[in-house]
């Protein structure tokens, strides 16, 4: 029961670095570390360190099953769970996917708007955007890897600067290491599951990899990267502030591009939102090339047409969300249920699909 | 109405050849005389025009007048051509006698006859390239024939590998369309790729090779050329050799080279003449110049109209006291400069050199000084958009100096719109169109994506000769191996 692709829509293994990666490091960098650092303060760091390795943990999970079933999500789930339970769990991971997108999208409208155009409508710049995503995903799978890969590759100097504010850190307020408990630390853990949450697209996209099983390492390398990344920013946002103030900071990463001064540039947190356009472009595309492939294998439509329904509402709801605190709210569900796909959905998948894989080789 | 013509050309193609001469006599240029004088009388027609009187004179009608013609076996025998065509088929007839053969018949009524070819050669001489004009190096540019084109292509590639398959496009030019490649070396999905699309052609003139490129480019609707013309024999050779499908076209002095990926815009041959680490300088500067190009006017909108808290103070002073006096947003202030550098080009363009040199002048010094005298624009403007009109030039392929000079407009607009947002989402929009454009077939970023690092050595650099004995793996040659590669010497110690 795999699925067959033809050769010239695959992509070279090596690539799955980009997409991991790409899917990965998005809207949740410029934000993720006062959610985590007002649970356990300054060992936030370490909480970062275990969220990487529980993925890395997930990313072998799924490619054990990828392996067997050589197939994607969707026929993973009807393998597992039957035809009817299966298809109805992928179109809650198919939901989940679009009302993440809408919360890539809505935030990154938001950072905009109090960062760089106060007046500046939601519409007709969510619209554009759609427009590029439009365009990105009818071009196919290639297309959108490519521009995963470029828009890893094109702004990769904003990691250079994370390290200007180290000048400006005291170190002692990492000390002490430790301080805070194992619960503390679990309940941390689920609100970085938003942030790291991208891996799971691998269940789509398997079956467009050339020799996909020598793919693993390539997720984990971009897992790795990606975990190195935010260690990195977790470490100089947490020794750059003072941990009372952290507490107040919505944006951590664009306070930290505030130090930066160039030659011909001020106020370099213009030049970081300008980029972050291009960041999160693939986590867009990604997102959509998967959903609305997983509606082409569950209802037999033409992808284009799933695709437009997809991007129409996600249009339509971003628009809706206006007020901050609905923005908020959006994104801590949306994290609640990131937390639960990634941690408790996939383990489970995995627990059952090798049951059944057994029970079935036996029968 | 449509049947009628086709009517008329069925009754036309089963007359006989006295009637298609009828036909042709119609026609001022069309000679038909009878020799009755001789030992055995011919006729003979041909049209005026297309012949060469020389060779009539000189080669065919002393040996028709001597010898006994006493058949058409007895006229092949008799001239000094190797070539000498007998046939009744009226296609045939038709074709020799528009590429100017001469026909010569013994009997007027019969319908077999044979013919001469005796075609006026005429073609400019080879000359020095303008448009890629180099100081070092051959000095040798194509013209319009095809068989001058031809040969100065084979003189640099005597091997038996080299091979043309030649097509006849045009329902009203008949042009000669010729393409080249090499055989155990070019990619034959390539060539059929190419002979595919141009037996599909269905067009009435070609009157040059940007019309094929025009009409057989993957995306028709890009902006981006897809083939580069060339007018470098060296060029052509040279890309030959690496593995590209060459579409060589009568009456064109540019010559087609595909597939190409878009690296090969910022390459000018010039670049193998000197010294690598010189030439890999050079082609930076040029990638440089054209990202210059396309987004410095842009980003001065972009900044000054939203974003001028990124300026630094004493940046600051200098442009602000030069926009004092403007009455204009520095949008309409930035169009209305580009518009007027497009206009000074395009009027350069299109005049006699001497004249537009004086053109240039007047545009450039006069309007320039006037229009920041007048408090019209700003000079950092000024300064800023000459600049960049002077960066799209440095891209050695014409075409894409056009392409830049358009992509800026969108840009500007953008940028107006939403500042450097919008410039960045433009900057998605066309690295999206880039990813998504192909060169027959095959992917027009290519060593950046997909990401082939080995393909790295000749692109935004080139590495030296050394380094490059494997051919580009963009190209899929079906011979990889340029020249062995030289055994890596063991490392040396001082004075050993």
């Amino acid at each position: 029961m795999s699925i067959q692709i033809k050769d010239e829509f695959r992509v070279s293994p090596f690539l799955v670095l980009f997409l991991v990666h790409g899917t990965q490091y998005g809207i949740g960098v410029l934000s993720f570390q006062r959610d985590v650092a007002s649970i356990v303060g300054h060992d936030a760091w370490i909480s970062v360190i275990i969220t990487g390795v529980i993925l890395h943990l997930l990313i072998w999970m799924m490619y054990s099953m990828l392996n067997k079933d050589k197939g994607d999500l969707i026929t993973i789930n009807q393998h597992t769970f039957g035809k009817w339970i299966g298809n109805l769990l992928s179109i809650f991971i198919i939901i989940f996917i679009l009302s993440h997108t809408i919360t890539v999208l809505r935030s990154y409208i938001e950072i905009v708007q109090v960062w760089m155009f106060p007046l500046l409508k939601t519409w007709p710049f969510a619209l554009v955007i759609l427009l590029a995503v439009y365009y990105i995903v009818t071009s196919g799978f290639r297309v959108v890897t490519g521009v995963s890969f470029l828009s890893v590759v094109l702004p990769f100097y904003l990691v250079f600067t994370f390290f200007v504010p180290i000048e400006f850190s005291n170190f002692r307020n990492l000390l002490p290491v430790f301080d805070h408990s194992f619960v503390e630390m679990a309940r941390s853990i689920k609100t970085t599951a938003l942030s790291f949450s991208g891996i799971e697209h691998i269940l789509f996209f398997y079956p467009f990899i050339q020799k996909p099983e020598s793919s693993q390492k390539w997720a984990h390398y971009g897992n790795l990267l990606t975990t190195s990344l935010y260690l990195l920013i977790m470490v100089v946002t947490l020794v750059f502030f003072e941990h009372e103030y952290l507490n107040s900071v919505i944006w951590p990463t664009l306070m930290l591009w505030k130090i930066i001064e160039l030659p011909i540039v001020e106020r370099f947190e213009i030049i970081g939102v300008t980029s972050w356009a291009v960041v999160m472009i693939p986590i867009i595309c990604v997102m959509f090339w998967s959903a609305s492939r997983g509606i082409k294998e569950i209802f037999k439509v033409k992808q284009k047409k799933a695709l437009v329904l997809l991007l129409f509402i996600c249009f339509m709801i971003s628009c809706f969300l206006t007020e901050r605190e609905m923005i908020q709210q959006f994104n801590k569900w949306q994290s609640e249920v990131s937390f639960f796909i990634l941690l408790i959905y996939i383990p489970i998948l995995f627990v059952c699909y090798h049951i059944r894989y057994k029970l079935r080789r036996k029968g | 109405m449509r049947n009628w013509f086709r009517k008329a050309s069925v009754v036309q193609e089963q007359g006989t050849l006295p009637a298609l001469i009828q036909y042709y006599k119609k026609s001022g240029d069309f000679v038909h005389f009878h020799n009755p004088q001789t030992p055995q009388p011919f006729w003979i027609s041909y049209f005026g025009s297309l012949i060469d009187v020389e060779i009539l004179h000189r080669d065919i009608l002393p040996y028709l007048q001597q010898t006994a013609l006493t058949s058409l076996e007895a006229v092949r025998a008799a001239l000094p051509f190797e070539d000498v065509l007998i046939t009744s088929e009226q296609k045939k007839i038709e074709d020799a006698l528009l590429r100017g053969s001469v026909l010569i018949q013994l009997d007027e009524t019969a319908s077999i006859c044979a013919l001469v070819r005796a075609e006026m050669k005429k073609s400019r001489e080879v000359t020095i390239p303008e448009e890629e004009y180099s100081v070092v190096g051959p000095k040798e540019a194509f013209v319009e024939s095809i068989t001058t084109n031809l040969n100065l292509i084979r003189t640099r590639l005597p091997i038996t590998e080299l091979q043309v398959k030649e097509f006849t496009i045009g329902t009203l030019s008949k042009t000669k369309v010729a393409v080249l490649f090499i055989d155990g070396i070019t990619n034959e999905e390539n060539v059929n790729t190419v002979c595919q699309r141009l037996e599909n052609l269905q067009f009435h003139q070609i009157l040059d090779s940007s019309f094929i490129s025009q009409l057989i480019e993957d995306n028709t609707i890009s902006l981006f050329p897809q083939l580069i013309d060339t007018e470098r024999p060296d060029r052509v050779a040279g890309a030959l050799g690496e593995g590209s499908v060459v579409i060589v076209v009568d009456g064109s002095s540019h010559v087609l080279i595909g597939p190409i990926s878009i690296m090969e815009l910022f390459n000018a041959f010039e670049d193998y003449f000197v010294n690598w680490q010189i030439a890999s300088a050079f082609r930076l500067i040029r990638v440089f110049a054209v990202s210059f190009s396309i987004m410095v006017t842009p980003i001065y909108v972009a900044v000054l109209t939203y974003h001028y808290q990124l300026i630094p103070k004493d940046l600051m002073v200098t442009l602000v006291s030069s926009r004092r006096n403007i009455p204009l947003p520095p949008f309409l202030e930035a169009v209305i400069l580009e518009l007027t550098i497009e206009l000074l080009r395009e009027a350069g363009a299109r005049l006699p050199s001497k004249v537009g040199q004086t053109i240039g002048i007047v545009g450039g010094i006069v309007i320039g000084t006037a229009a920041v005298d007048a408090g019209l624009t700003s000079n950092v403007l000024l300064i800023i958009v000459a600049l960049a009109a002077l960066a799209s030039f440095t891209t050695p392929v014409y075409r894409m100096g056009n392409t830049i000079r358009l992509l800026r407009f969108p840009f500007l607009l953008l940028a107006e719109l939403w500042g450097l947002l919008g410039i960045a989402i433009a900057f998605i929009f066309l690295m999206n169109h880039l990813l998504r454009l192909t060169s027959l077939g095959r992917p027009y970023l290519e060593p950046i994506y997909p990401p082939r690092w080995k393909d790295l050595k000749d692109s935004f650099i080139r590495l030296p000769f050394s380094k490059q004995s494997r051919r580009p793996h963009f190209f899929q040659a079906k011979d990889q191996i340029r020249f062995p590669a030289k055994k890596v010497n063991e490392v040396k110690d001082i004075d050993e």
